[in-house]
């Protein structure tokens, strides 16, 4: 697919490194405003209680403290925030923007201080005493289920904020006539995403032409533009989101969250650009939690190992509102717990409950993560009751290039588009080929389950898929300057993940020039009418054919034009590494014709999601004595259709798989039973550090690419986090497989394997 | 943060002359400055002694190695003399923080560090250690990280310092200027207190009182020393529960042992009857089980950390085979 000398395909490094590397990148917290007050927002301490009333008189008092905002600020009905996904059992539990009768989590926001600078304006924080009247904290799925209380009393009658089923084909047959069935209750650790950068916001309200600025974009600047729009009762042109450079987003930043409301408000109620910035503590208690699943779910095959069918059930906290995109991990679940094999027949029933903690939402790799989890836990389990070799009861199952577009099981209630979705391409064995190969399954496995220097030693081996190209849509313009410089405006928005490389080198092939003739500019709502962002591993396909699109476009117009110019027919003229050539071979640049208005744009419509699919493979140690594990070996192989950049695909692999372990050994968000957060520093929320980062190696192939878009590409930045949970559980059985455990629940933590070895008597 | 007033100190002197029950000294501030950001702590007044004269590290009078309370725990665990001869103090400090941590803290800082109790740092939770008399939060809460042994129902939170885990098995004292300019000393031991009825006192030390110096005895000759902490993490995180053993054998008998441990107990936690079990014994795991029996015998668990028993006397007899040369030698 690489044709020689092109950008696409080959390993060009980062163009944004030099401005990180050199300390000129700009964050939220380096955007300053003369005369701007900073906000601390006044948190709930109490889970679940009614707020009786907040005696701000204290914080006011102290000098250089503006005002405290509260819900009495807040003209009319407290707005709710928005859903990505609206479906009508969610209604009631969306969030409003701030407190007003009633608090649901520890660290919900009931008050907003304004002060001359930020630590002014923690000190008067401290100073606001909300009285609240507590009430019994909802903690647990039982007494979410028990209904003991209602969050919501007197609006839903349950705490339950949706049910989803995921169906296919007919399980209870399947089931019915099944050699065998293995089934198990299985469980994931609430945690959060954990950018490095924490949120933060400076609004600017122009009260002259009634304009409101939000710097500090993320992720979907255009929607949560709309949203604000509306709760501020503002024509949409009337808001602009602004994004400058993100420390990282992995689905939880960049949400609307009701920090963007609160901020806005006091730009407009003071009339004064206001900054906010949050703190790690008050990130772990405010940003979206993630990941909090248990399910109870089965496999039916047959004797050879088949998959006939999968049925069960599937539980998951989502705290105490359903955020914009709180029931994604939910279906996902369901949808996505099938992953890269043949299933016919489905029946999965996904509960998202409602609890007194931080309300969820997603984090890389939503719902497949938990559900990848799920199912290469049952598929080593029924390969040890078949007595069959664990690769082949993969091989058998794994999906095959003829069977494309394989369609996954239904979503009902349908959420949108993805509620009915296909594989779209792929031989999914040739990617475990590769993967096993590169691992060296065969020299390996005769460490497996063995004994050596005190720890005993076991590989296995998951395989996944992960959904990209989150529709509908995305736009590009580009232009041509008067240097001759070629400006590209993207709708995509930068995280992190290397966006203006990805995008330079795209629109440097299409239109046949240098990368170092092309600015990127992307993410904020100025640049463009309309756009999306960044999600679901979409920027890539859908930002980069848009890019491509409006690179054809504007060369479209650049042959119409210099057809004019030279005053011939367009088809004479040929068009060339960004020179018009006529037939008398007269050269024109793009910078003669810019003055012309040289521009192109597109908006590329796409709504079939791409499917990578991936293999990884794991060589862990166990320690018997302390419980710890420690990874030797993980090789992760993925087949992405199209690789633009090897370079800055590889680091979103070895990133994502170093995070999965995170997941799967340390981080951790407990509750106490009040449902007090117990986490509010890096020392308690134990991420992998680099002495945790084990050897990570990361194959790519393009031999399928996706039919869904010009490029081929497919969405890549979630996959290296996919399978880490069904591979390190399993290998950790494999290595203590004279013990038989069953390591059902994360984090593997080093007391959970303990536990494990030394079961309570 | 609390307004504050500050001191800069110039001598010795005039930092216990400024200190007081509402002051406190300030060395790196890597501790307290996080403590003050929470208001956990709230002085009237800092101190600064970073600037005192107090940072060497040198041979002590009549033998051993005296190093100041403001030689910082990179230079401590670098120095020559405590790689040389103390190997359990420079292995327990590189087992601590992060290079950049331990490059500001201070060996005085670092013994009078808090503890790493969640509720003791959540100041909408009631905690006998920050406000006496509140009760404790975490007797019936989150317990992984607390105490075994010398609890009490006031609280139960473990002391952090991995340092002061090792000065304990190297019997170390420490050496301190009072408020009136008068000097005492006092071993490691005697610094620390269990929380009784009185948990917001972590130490002996009167207010005000400044730690000048660590003494350490000379080295115990021919013995084997050893930290060895387990954590859930290889860096950055605090002691599950560690040991420093220092061990001496003669004639295939263990002549001396020392067995300090850390995040069991309020204190860096010494049991002188599971010595004294060991000492003149033939090494082996049965003698071993008896030292940890003994060691172990009041230990309670706390809701979530039942797992320190075990792991206690797995440590105890792993670090006392290696150090007897009588087991697995990992
Ligand atoms: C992220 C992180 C991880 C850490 N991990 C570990 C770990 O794994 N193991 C470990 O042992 N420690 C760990 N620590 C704690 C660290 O060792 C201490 O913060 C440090 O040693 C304190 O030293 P300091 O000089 O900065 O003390 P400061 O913060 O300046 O002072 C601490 C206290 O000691 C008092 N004080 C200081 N010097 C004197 C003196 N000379 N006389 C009387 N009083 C004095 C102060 O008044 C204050 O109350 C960690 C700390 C952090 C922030
Ligand atoms: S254990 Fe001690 S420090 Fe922790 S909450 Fe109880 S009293 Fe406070």
């Amino acid at each position: 697919m690489n044709t020689p000398n092109t950008y696409i395909g080959g390993h060009v490094e980062r163009v944004e490194d030099a401005r990180f590397l050199r300390g000129a990148g700009r964050y939220i917290d380096d955007v300053t405003r003369e005369g701007m007050l900073h906000a601390c927002v006044v948190r709930s301490a109490v889970a679940h209680g009614r707020l009786v009333s907040i005696d701000a008189e204290e914080a006011l008092a102290m000098p250089g403290v503006h005002a405290v905002l509260t819900a009495a600020d807040v003209t009319g009905e407290i707005p709710t925030i928005p859903f990505r996904r609206p479906n009508p059992k969610i209604g009631p539990y969306a969030q409003p923007v701030i407190a007003r009768e009633r608090v649901r989590y520890f660290g919900e926001p009931v008050a907003l201080v304004l002060a001359d600078s930020p630590e002014l304006a923690e000190d008067a924080a401290e100073l606001v005493l909300p009285e609240i009247e507590p009430l019994p904290a909802v903690v647990t799925r039982d007494a979410a289920l028990a209904a003991e209380p209602l969050l919501f009393p007197g609006t839903t009658e349950d705490n339950l904020a949706a049910v989803f089923t995921a169906g296919k084909g007919d399980a209870e047959a399947a089931f019915a006539g099944a050699a065998l069935v293995v089934g198990d209750s299985f469980s994931t650790q609430r945690q959060t995403a954990l950018p490095l950068e924490t949120r933060g916001l400076l609004a600017e309200w122009d009260a002259d032409a009634q304009h409101l600025t939000v710097h500090g974009a993320a992720k979907l600047p255009f929607f949560n533009r709309r949203a604000m729009a509306k709760m501020m009762d503002l024509p949409e042109t009337s808001v602009d989101y602004v994004e400058h450079d993100v420390g990282g987003g992995f689905g939880a930043r960049g949400e609307f969250y009701p920090e963007d409301f609160l901020v806005a408000l006091a730009a407009r109620i003071t009339g004064r650009p206001v900054k906010w910035v949050e703190d790690r503590r008050e990130h772990f208690a405010a940003i979206a939690h993630s990941r909090e699943a248990e399910a109870q779910v089965e496999l039916a095959l047959d004797a050879s190992g088949r998959i006939l069918g999968l049925r069960g059930e599937m539980f998951m906290n989502v705290g105490a509102y359903v955020r914009p995109n709180g029931m994604t991990p939910v279906r996902n679940c369901a949808q996505f717990m099938s992953g890269p094999y043949r299933v016919p027949n489905i029946a999965l029933q996904a509960t998202a409950y409602v609890a007194n903690k931080t309300p969820a939402g997603t984090f890389r790799g939503p719902g497949r993560y938990e559900g990848s989890f799920f199912i290469e836990r049952l598929l080593d389990m029924a390969a040890a009751r078949l007595g069959l070799d664990r690769r082949t009861i993969r091989q058998v199952n794994l999906l095959t290039n003829a069977e494309m577009p394989y369609p996954l099981a239904q979503i009902r209630p349908s959420d949108g588009s993805r509620a009915e979705t296909s594989c779209d391409s792929g031989e999914y064995s040739e990617a475990f080929h590769r993967c096993l190969q590169a691992f060296d399954w065969e020299e390996k496995e005769k460490l497996d389950g063995r004994l050596i220097d005190g720890r005993y030693h076991g590989i296995a081996v998951s395989c996944f898929i992960e959904g990209g190209a989150s529709g509908p849509a995305e736009t590009a313009r580009i232009q041509v300057a008067g240097d001759g410089g070629v400006e590209v405006y993207v709708g995509s928005s930068a995280i992190g993940q290397g966006l203006e490389t990805v995008m330079a080198q795209i629109a440097a092939d299409t239109l046949g020039l240098p990368m170092e003739c092309i600015r990127i500019y992307h993410g904020s709502t100025t640049y463009l009418a309309e756009g999306w962002g960044s999600y679901g591993s979409r920027a890539t396909v859908m930002g980069g054919n848009a890019v491509r699109e409006a690179a054809l476009a504007l060369l479209a117009r650049f042959r119409a034009l210099a057809a004019r110019r030279l005053g011939v027919g367009e088809a004479e003229v040929s068009v060339v590494g960004g020179q018009a050539v006529g037939p008398d071979g007269a050269v024109l640049d793009l910078a003669d014709l810019a003055a012309e208005g040289l521009a192109g744009e597109a908006k590329f419509l796409n709504s079939d999601a791409t499917y990578t699919n991936g293999t990884a493979a794991v060589h862990v140690a166990v320690d018997p004595e302390t419980g710890r594990v420690e990874v030797l070996d993980y090789v992760v192989c993925d087949e992405v259709g199209r690789i633009v950049n090897a370079l800055t695909l590889h680091g979103q692999v070895t990133g994502a798989a170093v995070q999965g372990f995170g997941s799967v050994f340390g981080e951790e968000l407990p509750y106490d039973d009040d449902g007090a957060l117990l986490v509010g520093t890096l020392a308690d929320y134990l991420v992998p550090l680099a002495t945790d980062y084990p050897r990570v190696r990361c194959l790519s192939l393009e031999s399928y690419p996706s039919p869904t878009n010009p490029l081929g590409a497919k969405g890549a930045g979630e996959g290296g986090i996919i399978p880490v949970g069904g591979a390190v559980a399993n290998a950790v059985a494999s290595a203590l497989r004279a013990f038989g455990v069953a390591p059902n629940h994360l984090p593997l933590s080093p007391a959970r394997v303990w536990a494990l070895l030394n079961p309570p008597d | 943060m609390k307004p504050f007033d500050y001191v800069r100190a110039d001598s010795p002197r005039s930092a216990v002359a400024a200190g007081g029950a509402r002051a406190r000294f300030i060395a790196g501030g890597t501790n307290l400055i996080d403590l003050m950001k929470l208001e956990v702590e709230a002085p009237e007044r800092l101190v600064d002694i970073s600037r005192l004269d107090l940072g060497g590290i040198g041979p002590a009078e009549g033998g051993g190695l005296r190093i100041g309370a403001l030689a910082s725990n990179a230079d401590v665990a670098a120095a020559h003399a405590v790689r040389r001869d103390y190997p359990a103090l420079a292995r327990a400090l590189l087992s601590g923080a992060s290079g950049q941590i331990r490059n500001k803290a201070t060996t005085g800082g670092n013994l009078l560090q808090r503890t790493r109790c969640p509720y003791f740092t959540d100041t909408s939770q009631p905690c006998n250690k920050r406000r006496p008399g509140k009760g404790c939060a975490a007797i019936g809460g989150h317990t992984r990280n607390h105490a075994i042994l010398g609890a009490t129902s006031h609280c139960i939170a473990t002391h952090p310092s991995d340092m002061a885990v090792a000065l304990r098995a190297l019997d170390a004292s420490v050496e301190i200027e009072g408020a009136d300019g008068s000097r005492r000393r006092m071993t490691v031991g005697e610094l620390y207190r269990l929380p009784g009825d009185a948990p917001d006192r972590d130490t002996t030390l009167e207010a005000g009182e400044l730690i000048t110096a660590v003494i350490l005895p000379p080295p115990p000759a021919g013995a084997a020393q050893s930290y060895r902490k387990v954590r859930d993490r290889a860096s950055y995180a605090f002691a599950l529960v560690s040991l420093a053993c220092v061990a001496k054998m003669e004639d295939g008998r263990i002549d001396q042992v020392a067995l300090a441990f850390g995040g069991i107990a309020p204190v860096p936690w010494r049991d002188g009857a599971a010595e004294e079990a060991l000492r003149g014994e033939n090494p082996g795991p049965e003698v071993f089980e008896h030292a940890a029996d003994i060691l172990l015998a009041d230990a309670e668990r706390q809701g979530d950390n039942a797992f320190k028993i075990p792991l206690v006397r797995r440590l105890l007899k792993a670090e006392l085979a290696r150090a007897t040369g009588t087991g697995d030698q990992r």
